[in-house]
């Protein structure tokens, strides 16, 4: 067993070293971080506006003599906070882990290392394990440093203490955000193992990228009805939602295809199991976490599938050894 | 317009030959392609979600017509025609955008990884005129694009009679390419200035990415609509930002520098789908942003190819 897993760690200790060294997957993740605290601070300014919008209206109501309880106070949900921080990890946060694939490849492939490795007593199996190995754990400490970032933003700006149930929340979506940039890990690693041209693999991998993280859940977005006129289509009919539910029933064939562009996309899958389980959506917040997870199951397979289906593809397929130097 | 002296005709076969270099790039065709596409499912989108509106409006109003309820103005009635190329311009500022670091980026990496900067040093050439002969190329490059997507989209109004455009809606189409290509040209020379500066190939493509990011969803946010994601959509882009004195502030410091915002507040204006409520907050106006940014990253860009190395030929990496 030793025999089987020492090579596989050795590759992955080595190809650490490398990543730690590569200022650029360095710099994207102090990117993502910049990006997310800009988030947060944005956010949490425009919930002081709210909040102070509401203070005035009510002190207006008291000053005129009126009931202030007909405005209702406004409820707190401090993980609310992290709705920009979760749509940059969608965005960079699949941009660092093409870059992790890539340059796990494109490393050796560079060096000319690659073709010095396949002549060794080592599998192949052993050798794609250990790149895989390495780019979980480069992802992993990425993510945490992330997380644990968000987290302290959010307690600091808010004045309010995580629970032990808020950390569950904030765990389960660094689980989800962890498989969602190892699918596109693997995106990367299989196009720089195989193109032909090394900048060429990264070129596919952001037009894949690109398709996937912007263009479906754009189009999905798009043909939402709802989003076509501002403030909403219902809104400005003045139309109840118990009759705009009844009067959907009538589109339900063009939502079906609008939800099946969305669903095309794992950003969107990770979007609405991160968006429930911290309580971004509106109908999930403050509503316990268990059946949340329960309901969103399927979005949790659909980007474990695609992490496998993509590990698969992967290790399926031989090393060419004509595709192991730079051109 | 530039005429055929002998003093011009090193620049103008220069950018022949780069265009023609790059117009046999597999990725570049590839990203050209994925553009064009867009572009055609910009206006079916345009055209099934304002029919999809309008279905909907016809449907409510026999309900509240059924309930003795008044009956609001029909809101695909207010939209201009124009309006039906809305998501053009999310299409130019994320997929063309890319297109066009990709073309810059490639009009220099080829001749470097082709190894012929060593023999273009041979040659009795000023090293500025290779510079303005890729900067000439990028132009064509990105015309030939924009005017790809002109003609697709003034195909989509002439099959669609119901979409009837006067000549003041032409006049403005005319405008939104034009925007657009400026637009283009300033992620493409960015892409040409990295393409002739960095070291290696890798990061040359990789810096002018990580600025469309900040540009496309980090810098929006601070200027006007706070979720990156908004950035998708050609409405929620234009929400307002939230009233707050900070907003207020970093929308008027750091507006001029949020190129794709400017990007979305002219094409809306052109394209008839401004909020009527929507304030603009940018110390200057946004069409001169564009024309700041275009003259700036295009000099850096001519400044960058003519200071490369022609004693050198590929990338270190």
């Amino acid at each position: 067993m030793h025999d089987l897993v020492q090579p596989v760690l050795t590759i992955a200790g080595k190809d650490i070293r490398d990543a730690v060294k590569d200022r650029f997957v360095i710099l994207m993740t102090a990117f993502l971080l910049l990006a997310s605290l800009v988030a947060l601070a944005v956010a949490a300014i425009a919930l002081k506006g709210d909040v102070a919008t509401y203070v005035e209206a009510k002190a207006g109501l008291i000053a005129l003599g009126k009931d202030a309880s007909t405005i209702p106070d406004p409820a707190f949900y401090p993980l609310k906070l992290l709705r920009g921080f979760v749509e940059h990890v969608e965005i960079i946060g699949a941009i660092i882990g093409i870059l992790i694939g890539y340059r796990a490849a494109a490393s050796e492939r560079g060096r000319q290392t690659l073709a010095l490795i396949v002549t060794r007593p080592i599998a192949q199996w052993q050798f794609l394990a250990g790149k895989v190995l390495a780019g979980t754990a480069i992802i992993s400490a990425g993510l945490v440093l992330a997380f644990v970032v968000a987290g302290a933003a959010v307690i600091l700006i808010s004045g309010v203490t995580l629970n032990p149930e808020d950390i569950v929340r904030l765990a389960s979506v660094m689980s989800a955000a962890g498989l969602y940039a190892l699918a596109f890990f693997l995106l990367g690693f299989v196009t720089a193992l195989w193109a032909k041209k090394l900048p060429n693999a990264l070129l596919l991998a952001f037009t894949v990228w690109l398709g996937f993280v912007l263009i479906a859940p754009q189009i999905g977005d798009t043909l939402d009805p709802d989003n076509q006129v501002a403030g909403g289509v219902f809104k400005q009919l003045q139309i109840a939602k118990p009759q705009q539910l009844e009067i959907l029933q009538s589109f339900s064939t063009y939502e079906t295809i609008r939800n099946g562009i969305e669903v095309a996309s794992p950003t969107k899958h990770f979007e609405r199991l991160s968006f429930a389980v911290l309580g971004i959506k509106d109908t999930y917040a403050g509503q316990p976490l268990m059946p949340i997870l329960a309901e969103k199951t399927s979005d949790l397979v659909w980007l474990l599938a695609i992490a496998l289906a993509l590990g698969l593809l992967l290790f399926a397929r031989r090393l060419d050894p004509n595709r192991l130097s730079k051109e | 317009m530039m005429g055929t002296t002998l003093a011009n005709a090193p620049i103008r076969l220069l950018a022949a030959h780069s265009l023609a270099t790059i117009a046999r790039e597999r990725t570049v065709a590839l990203l050209a392609l994925l553009f064009l596409v867009l572009v055609v499912v910009a206006a079916y989108l345009g055209w099934s979600a304002t029919s999809t509106v309008n279905a909907i409006y016809l449907r409510s109003a026999e309900y509240m017509a059924a309930q003795g309820q008044p009956i609001p103005s029909n809101p695909v009635l207010d939209t201009s025609p124009l309006a039906l190329l809305r998501n053009m311009a999310t299409y130019v500022s994320l997929i063309g955008a890319l297109a066009a670091i990709v073309v810059g980026h490639q009009l220099v990496a080829g001749d470097r990884k082709a190894g012929t900067m060593p023999l273009l040093g041979t040659r009795p050439l000023r090293s500025v005129d290779l510079g303005v002969a890729k900067a000439l190329a990028l132009v064509v490059a990105i015309a030939a694009l924009v005017l790809f997507a002109a003609a697709i989209n003034t195909a989509t109004f002439l099959v669609l009679p119901e979409f009837h455009l006067d000549a003041g809606g032409w006049a403005r189409l005319g405008g939104f390419y034009g925007t657009s290509a400026l637009y283009l040209l300033v992620f493409g020379f960015l892409g040409m200035w990295f393409g002739a500066s960095a070291k290696s190939e890798t990061v040359g493509l990789l810096i002018p990415v990580t600025v469309w990011l900040t540009v496309t969803f980090v810098l929006p946010q601070i200027t006007s609509n706070i979720n990156p994601v908004a950035a998708l959509n050609p409405v929620s882009a234009l929400a307002d930002a939230p009233a707050s004195t900070f907003f207020q502030l970093t929308g008027w410091a750091l507006g001029p520098f949020s190129l794709a915002e400017a990007y979305r507040l002219v094409s809306a204006q052109l394209l008839d789908f401004m909020p009527p409520t929507f304030i603009d907050r940018s110390a200057i106006p946004p069409l001169a942003s564009l024309l700041i940014a275009v003259t700036a990253l295009g000099g850096a860009a001519v400044a960058a190819v003519a200071r490369m190395d022609m004693t050198k030929g590929d990338y270190d990496a």
